[in-house]
């Protein structure tokens, strides 16, 4: 090979990179810092329009926090971005089919659909709504909800003519910070007790029951547990979720009344936590057993080695193809108690088009093209008091009791939330671990735990 | 086998001749070389290559399995083969236009790999022949900009690219790619390791740095060059951080984006991710075996006359 | 050198020169790269949540991390990662190296096969070395327990993390680490090898003599990098252990990522940032005075 097919390439290469780097180089004249340029608002109105889509500046676009009450009235053209974690891959369809029937429904409006995976998806928010690009919709769970509510990232609702009988009160009540509604509640799921009817037959145990409580369970746990066939009892992840659920259950709180301590170092958090942590090693694997393994619970459940499992109706379609199998609410200890998980759609609070962003809000968490869609697809419910689209949910098969899935909400479990969330989820982990591992007593290691939660709370 | 003649006539060897009489002295005669080692050797390299090929054989045999099948224990025999995997990944219900962002991926990484590959070795030559104030320091500089997380430098890079208006844009995912201080210095370390005697008779000969930067040094620096190529190439090919904060819409978006897409909230179909995970590898293999015979022949066959 | 070193128009030009083959690299990292390391240094003097606006905080983050627990255990985990990592992947590559330099069947063959591991993704990776290395039915541990050996937990294990994610990094790497030094490889003349085995070198006394102090280029590159990434040492770890557990296997770049993206304390990430930058660089420093010992340009 000669040297001057190497030049032919080269050279024009450098023209092109020199180019590339002056062009670039001019535009960094015009701001030296990328900090500063964000100070000046112009600039970042028009490059937020510029960003997002090429969505035509409304003459209005001075968008307030607190939008105009309702308005079909408005008949200018306007494009709405909707950010979601949840459609992605499998519900994307299911996803247009809605974004369609709203267009058609406002043929002014055009929503662009942006996904992420739930791993990626803050990362993003958080990047967009620091650089003041934020998509005009976009979803979060409660969990996370109340960081961005109370950082004023997000359009305050009330006031605004939603029908808030359409939503069940505890979804609602998830979505609301300090008085204001600042998301619609579009989607719940909830945690159950799985159970493998063959295990259950072939030990000669009666199935669980809605009356179950945790010593019901516990004895029939121990019964099913067969170490020579390598059959386990009860599986229930040591973690912060399964952690507020057993406090609730054992009659226990995790915050104080006012909010500005953690209690869940009471008598009741310590039963909670001997209650995930006793499994461990005699109705489940130790957690030096579980590793890492990916998919460990599942795989044991699924090739019929465990007999109860503690997890959520999103497994449904998962185990679709598995014979023997039911669910039943979750028992007890003093006092029931489901965990219920729920996924809200909220508004930009810069958004330039605050009337059709709330119908697009309204529209994807409770119309009935929405509420159908979701059923049939077996997408996450939506939590709408009219339950009478549901009916094909419930006589889908298996398992049999779906009943239960709605059951779990007459006494549902939500944790604690609070704005730095994730911090606390941390703290009250590694806690439980500590506690798994006998590094530390379980009172000893909530007493920590409590104590850093408690410093967050300030 | 690549003809090492043309090395033998290099000067390096005549930099070494402590090494060579130190040699001398010391060790005693031993030839021949028994063949059983050199079967042992392939034997040892074989079972280090299953080693090495397990993960990547388990990906291939995954994504040819059904869904439900895949997870239980990882097995290296598919129960029944199947495309599904396949199909699905390149159908349109994963939302993603998957030919086009195959296309994204590959002239992004491209340009990257060209531009990189250009402005290094430019910059590696000035910092190992030419001379200038506070070269040491500039170039501790450039190894700098290795030493700050990109996790910390995405936002501050992404308000810079709004204010530039470059947010979903090819040209911004392209940016901060074309130039790499890994690339100057393992460039720079080549041609350092070049004797310049030939620079210098190509200067006596009136031949500008320009000229001694292509005709000489580039062709002696080859295989320098072709790793580095592989390396820009995968940088770009596998990057998934700052692509995914600065692309919006799915027509703009690249593979590791694509396939991060995958993964849902609760569940995985893991043959449709194992599938895009074959897709992704191939291209850089097929690259690096092309690379591997500039690594191997550069020297020899460009030779130092 | 000509003898017009001293003349001002000479200098001109050489200073043209020297922009024109800096400018094509410089102007892109100022732009991409330095721009925001300027910004982030003035993060660092902020408390930001990247939603409200910034607070000036001084140098509160700086002081408040120096004596903050995590930190340092963040520092000792990334510390002992790259006490493990470095000496076995430099060592494997350059085995590597040296064997696959040989005129052996094959060898393209064995040099692609090893180089795979190095373009697949870490997602991929991780899912196979949790599985090798599961504590209850992981390969390895069969393997381990065939030989009567009782294998230990692990990811499971505080004390175990931290081997087993450098066990996977070096798996991952030593391809890389190959490549280099395979480059580095083509540098050593053969006829100086062959005259050495003439005189009667053993192929260990030609390898230290010769073949190792001509490395030394490409080893000085290995280690300068792996240093620098290896106290990044982030996407093996958040894959395959989260830190955990009992952020046993928490390592700087793991708390840097939570910070910024999970905590939203991104002033106080980009402050931590900025005390690693300054190891890292105190480290490489230190590297290149060391360097002209021990590194031999032809």
């Amino acid at each position: 090979m000669s040297n001057r097919s190497a030049m032919r390439l080269i050279v024009p290469a450098t023209v092109l990179a020199l180019l590339a780097a002056a062009c670039s180089s001019s535009h960094n004249a015009a701001s030296t810092s990328p900090s500063s340029a964000s100070a000046s608002t112009p600039v970042t109105a028009t490059s937020a329009a510029a960003a997002s889509t090429s969505a035509p500046a409304p003459a209005s676009a001075a968008a307030s926090a607190t939008a105009a009450a309702s308005s079909s009235t408005d008949t200018e053209k306007a494009t709405i971005n909707y950010f979601t974690f949840s459609a992605a891959p499998d519900h994307l369809s299911d996803l247009n089919k809605i974004v369609q029937a709203f267009e058609a429904a406002n043929p002014n409006i055009t929503v662009k659909v942006q996904t992420a995976a739930y791993a990626d998806y803050f990362t993003k928010l958080s990047t967009e709504l620091a650089a003041g690009t934020a998509p005009d919709t976009f979803e979060l769970d409660y969990q996370d909800f109340v960081n961005y509510a109370s950082s004023g990232s997000l359009l305050s609702l009330t006031g605004n003519a939603y029908d808030p009988a359409a939503y069940t009160p505890s979804s609602l009540k998830a979505f609301s910070y300090q008085g204001s509604q600042m998301a619609l509640p579009e989607s719940f799921s909830d945690v159950l007790l799985f159970y493998n009817k063959t295990l259950f037959d072939k030990a000669g145990v009666a199935y669980p029951t809605s009356s179950w409580t945790w010593t019901d369970e516990m004895a029939a746990a121990k019964k099913l547990t067969n170490k020579s066939t390598g059959v386990w009892g009860l599986f229930q992840p040591v973690t912060y979720n399964e952690f507020y659920k057993a406090l609730d259950q054992a009659g226990g709180s995790f915050l104080s009344a006012d909010g500005t301590q953690a209690t869940f170092n009471s008598a009741a958090g310590v039963a909670a936590a001997n209650w995930l942590i006793g499994k461990l090693g005699t109705t489940m694997p130790t957690l030096t057993q579980i590793g890492n393994t990916p998919n460990f619970d599942t795989n044991l459940f699924t090739n019929n080695k465990l007999a109860m499992w503690i997890n959520g109706n999103w497994q449904f379609s998962g185990l679709a193809k598995m014979p023997g199998w039911d669910v039943v609410v979750e028992p007890g200890d003093t006092q029931q108690a489901s965990a219920v998980f729920f996924n809200g759609i909220a508004a930009s609070k810069n958004t330039k088009h605050p009337d059709a962003a709330l119908k697009w809000l309204q529209f994807m968490s409770a119309s009935q093209t929405s509420v159908t869609t979701r059923v049939n697809s077996a997408w996450e419910l939506p939590p709408i008091t009219d339950t009478s689209s549901e009916s094909s949910y419930l006589t889908a098969t298996p398992p049999a009791n779906r009943q239960a899935v709605f059951d779990s909400l007459k006494s549902p479990s939500l944790g604690p939330v609070i704005a730095k969330q994730q911090q606390m989820q941390d703290i009250v982990n590694n806690a439980l671990q500590n506690a798994a591992a006998g590094r530390s007593t379980v009172q000893a290691a909530l007493d920590s735990a409590a104590t850093q939660v408690t410093a967050l709370l300030k | 086998m690549p003809d090492t003649s043309a090395i033998a006539s290099s000067p390096t060897i005549a930099s070494y001749p402590v090494v060579v009489s130190s040699i001398v002295r010391s060790v005693p005669a031993r030839r021949h070389r028994l063949p059983a080692r050199r079967v042992g050797l392939v034997i040892a390299l074989s079972v280090g290559a299953v080693l090495m090929l397990f993960p990547f054989i388990w990906t291939v045999v995954t994504s040819i399995s059904a869904n439900g099948s895949v997870l239980s224990t990882p097995r290296l025999i598919p129960s029944h083969v199947t495309l599904a995997g396949y199909r699905q990944l390149f159908s349109s219900t994963i939302g993603v236009p998957i030919i086009r962002v195959v296309i994204n991926s590959l002239v992004l990484a491209l340009a990257s790999m060209v531009l990189g590959v250009l402005s290094s070795a430019m910059a590696a030559y000035a910092f190992a022949r030419l001379q200038f104030r506070f070269k040491n320091i500039v170039f501790v500089l450039y190894l700098a900009t290795l030493m700050i997380p990109l996790q910390v430098l995405v936002v501050p890079l992404f308000i810079e690219m709004r204010t530039f208006h470059l947010v979903n844009s090819y040209i911004a995912v392209l940016a901060p790619t074309i130039a790499s201080a890994t690339g100057v210095f393992l460039i720079r370390q080549a041609i350092q390791t070049l004797p310049t005697d030939l620079d210098e008779a190509a200067t006596i000969d009136g031949a500008g740095h320009l000229r001694i930067f292509f005709s000489i040094i580039v062709p002696n620096v080859r295989p320098a060059l072709a790793t580095f190529a592989v390396f820009a190439f995968m940088a770009s090919w596998n990057n998934l951080l700052w692509p995914l904060v600065i692309i919006n819409s799915p027509d703009h978006m690249t593979l590791p984006l694509a396939l991060s897409m995958l993964h849902g909230e609760f569940s995985t179909q893991w043959n449709v991710v194992m599938a895009g995970s074959v897709l992704s590898i191939a291209p850089i293999l097929l690259l690096y075996a092309f690379a591997q015979k500039y690594v191997v022949q550069g020297m020899a066959t460009t030779g130092l006359k | 050198m000509t003898t017009y070193a001293g003349s001002r128009r000479r200098r001109g030009r050489n200073a043209g020169i020297v922009l024109l083959f800096l400018a094509p690299s410089a102007i892109p990292l100022l732009l991409f790269t330095f721009i925001p390391m300027v910004t982030s240094l003035w993060v660092s003097l902020h408390s930001w949540n990247l939603l409200t606006p910034m607070r000036w905080v001084g140098l509160r983050n700086y002081s408040s991390l120096l004596t903050d627990g995590m930190t340092r255990a963040a520092l000792l985990h990334t510390l002992e990662y790259i006490g493990g990592y470095l000496p076995l992947v430099y060592a494997g590559g350059l085995g590597l190296a040296v064997v696959l330099n040989r005129r052996l069947k094959g060898r393209n063959f064995f040099r692609s096969l090893y180089f795979i591991p190095v373009v697949t993704s870490w997602v991929v990776v991780a899912l196979t070395w949790q599985w090798l290395l599961s504590p209850a039915n992981g390969l390895v541990n069969h393997w381990l327990s065939l030989i009567g050996i009782h294998g230990p937990g692990w990811w499971a294990s505080t004390t175990w993390a931290i081997p087993a994610v450098i066990l996977a990094s070096v798996w991952k790497d030593i391809g890389f680490v190959m490549v280099i030094l395979l480059v580095g490889l083509q540098g050593v003349p053969q006829d100086l090898l062959d005259a050495a085995r003439v005189d009667g070198a053993s192929a260990w006394t030609r390898f230290w003599r010769i073949t190792f102090p001509l490395l030394s280029p490409a080893t000085y590159f290995v280690v300068v990098i792996s240093l620098i990434n290896g106290f990044q040492v982030f996407d093996q770890v958040y894959v395959m252990t989260g830190g955990g557990p009992n952020n046993a296997s928490q390592t700087l770049l793991l708390d840097i990522y939570n910070q910024t993206f999970r905590y939203q304390l991104v002033g106080r990430a980009s402050a931590l940032s900025w005390l690693l930058f300054v190891l890292v660089m105190a480290v490489t420093v230190v590297q290149s005075r060391l360097q002209k010992r021990w590194v031999v340009y032809a």
